[in-house]
């Protein structure tokens, strides 16, 4: 803010004429010292920032590792991920009985950052040759610019003939229209628009994958393992009834009843 | 996860067993997948207390500098009034009564608590008015580790027929005067907790700690651009009711 000159060599003099510019000189000098303060301040949070994100990286680059080993682990257990959706309260919803088939070709899930963080992320969904689609990976990728607007980007599936849910094509009922009562889970690779919400605009979706499921799917995953065979001790009292064949709530013994 | 040792020893077998085996197996993954979920979960843990080392070392390079701002704002008359009406969302707070009750406010001040995580406080500091006898009022938030947060306000020690905030002043002739809108100032009576599964918002309180505070100016600046004192940089909006002689020029207008 420059100050103006004229106004400024005002100052001097006094009476009530010039009492007002006076004032106003004043203030003027107020503002623009108080406008200094805000610039400095600027400079701090932007430093604050820096170092935050670097933060940030830094243990990004940490956990890398640390996700490629889960997959590994991962990989060794059946139908992870698909149990692990329908576990979760909100993604479970998303997906159709159509989707769920589908996912039982599912073979990994990779959440990655860019390696500056605050470019962006893409969610990887990476599948078994299967009789749905072409394609072995999915990709949804989110890209921040300096403007701060998000653009989308996401993978054209190549659906097998008549394979196409995501489009309303079910090759059950080949010839005559299926109405889609329930939307596929994977017309989300073509939603590229951001919604409208009125806390600003999101993509839900990713948002739970990124920040809630990519993070521990584990504990969303044991919520439902709980009530399967191949779990164990820990959670005798939910499967007691189920598997306590001889009613002594003692596990050791259930596979012997079976051989004599 | 402890593994039921009697299935264990059915590992060697084969046969019928290979349930067993594959659901040993299974267990076995899946042990390994809680300990790298409690390795990550640790590294989260240092990630988080690094970024609010960060925070708290950058805070307090802001409290002083926040400390000589406040002692410019109070040379600039009713500074945070103006912020105040030219800011979208809290100029809708204010009635006409709180503005009059704002002409006596000195100072704003947002204070985090020294750790940052356990909270923060608002604080509005009257000069003596004849409104209410506090000279401070001040609303604290404070958060737990379960995830409630306390809120603690002062309550307010209104003066005979003041008390706007509960919607009853009486004008000079002694006539209850009914406010139909709310004052800004009930906004200090507002201390319920909300329940964790809303999560904790207090808009108003948001708004002025992330927004209002840190840069008050800008929204102060809106406001006085059309106000004389302001200067060169705002000609185009001054032009039209300052301009009078005609001549765009602004040093002869007196």
């Amino acid at each position: 803010m420059v100050a103006d000159k004229g106004k400024k060599s005002k100052v001097a003099e006094r009476g009530e004429e010039q009492d007002s510019d006076h004032v106003d000189g004043e203030l003027v000098l107020s503002i623009e010292k108080l406008q200094e303060l805000q610039d400095e301040l600027e400079k701090i949070n932007e430093e604050a920032s820096d170092k935050v994100l670097e933060v940030e990286q830094k243990y990004n680059e940490v956990r890398r590792p640390v996700y490629i080993r889960r997959n590994e682990i991962i990989q060794s257990i059946p139908d992870f991920w698909l149990t692990a959706f329908l576990s979760h309260p909100a993604l479970s919803d998303l997906l159709t009985e159509e989707d769920q088939k589908i996912f039982k070709y599912l073979v990994s899930l990779d959440v990655e950052d860019c390696k500056d963080v605050k470019s962006g992320y893409s969610i990887v969904f990476n599948f078994s040759p299967n009789p749905y689609f072409e394609d072995t990976k999915l990709v949804k990728t989110y890209s921040f610019t300096e403007e701060g607007t998000t653009n989308i980007t996401g993978t054209t599936i190549k659906w097998k003939e008549g394979m196409d849910i995501a489009n309303g094509n079910g090759h059950e009922k080949k010839g005559s229209k299926r109405p889609l009562t329930e939307e596929s889970f994977f017309s989300w690779f073509g939603e590229t628009e951001l919604k409208n919400f009125s806390d600003g605009v999101t993509d839900e979706v990713a948002e739970i994958i990124k920040e809630d499921l990519w993070p521990n799917p584990l504990k969303y995953f044991n919520n439902e393992a709980d009530e399967e065979d191949f779990d164990g001790d820990e959670d005798d009292e939910e499967k007691g009834s189920e598997d306590d064949e001889d009613g002594d709530q003692d596990d050791e013994e259930e596979e012997d009843e079976d051989d004599s | 996860m402890v593994v039921d040792k009697g299935k264990k020893a059915k590992v060697a077998e084969r046969g019928e067993e290979d349930s067993d085996h594959i659901d040993d197996e299974l267990v076995l993954s899946i042990e390994k997948l809680q300990e790298i979920q409690d390795e990550l979960e640790r590294v989260n843990e240092e990630a988080s207390d690094k970024v609010l080392e960060v925070e708290q070392k950058y805070n307090e390079i802001r409290r002083p500098i926040y400390g000589k701002r406040n002692e410019i704002i109070k040379s600039i008359p009713d500074f945070w009034l103006t912020a105040f009406l030219s800011h979208p969302a809290l100029s809708n707070l204010l009635s006409e009564e709180d503005q009059n009750i704002f002409k006596y406010l000195e100072s704003l001040e947002v204070e985090d608590f020294k750790d940052l995580k356990s909270g923060y406080s608002i604080s509005f500091n009257f000069s003596p008015n004849p409104y209410f006898e506090d000279t401070s009022l001040k609303k604290t938030y404070s958060f737990f580790d379960e995830g409630t947060t306390n809120i603690t306000s002062t309550t307010i020690r209104w003066k005979e027929g003041m008390n706007t905030a509960n919607g009853v002043a009486y004008d000079k002739s002694g006539k209850k005067r009914p406010f139909p809108e709310e004052s800004f100032f009930s906004w200090f009576g507002e201390t319920q907790q909300k329940s964790i599964s809303e999560g904790f918002s207090d808009e108003v309180a948001e708004i002025i700690k992330e927004d209002l505070w840190p840069n008050p100016l800008k929204y102060f600046n809106n406001e006085a651009d059309e106000e004389d004192f302001d200067v060169d940089e705002d000609d185009e909006e001054g032009t039209d009711f300052e301009d009078e002689d005609d001549d765009q020029a602004d040093e002869d207008e007196n």
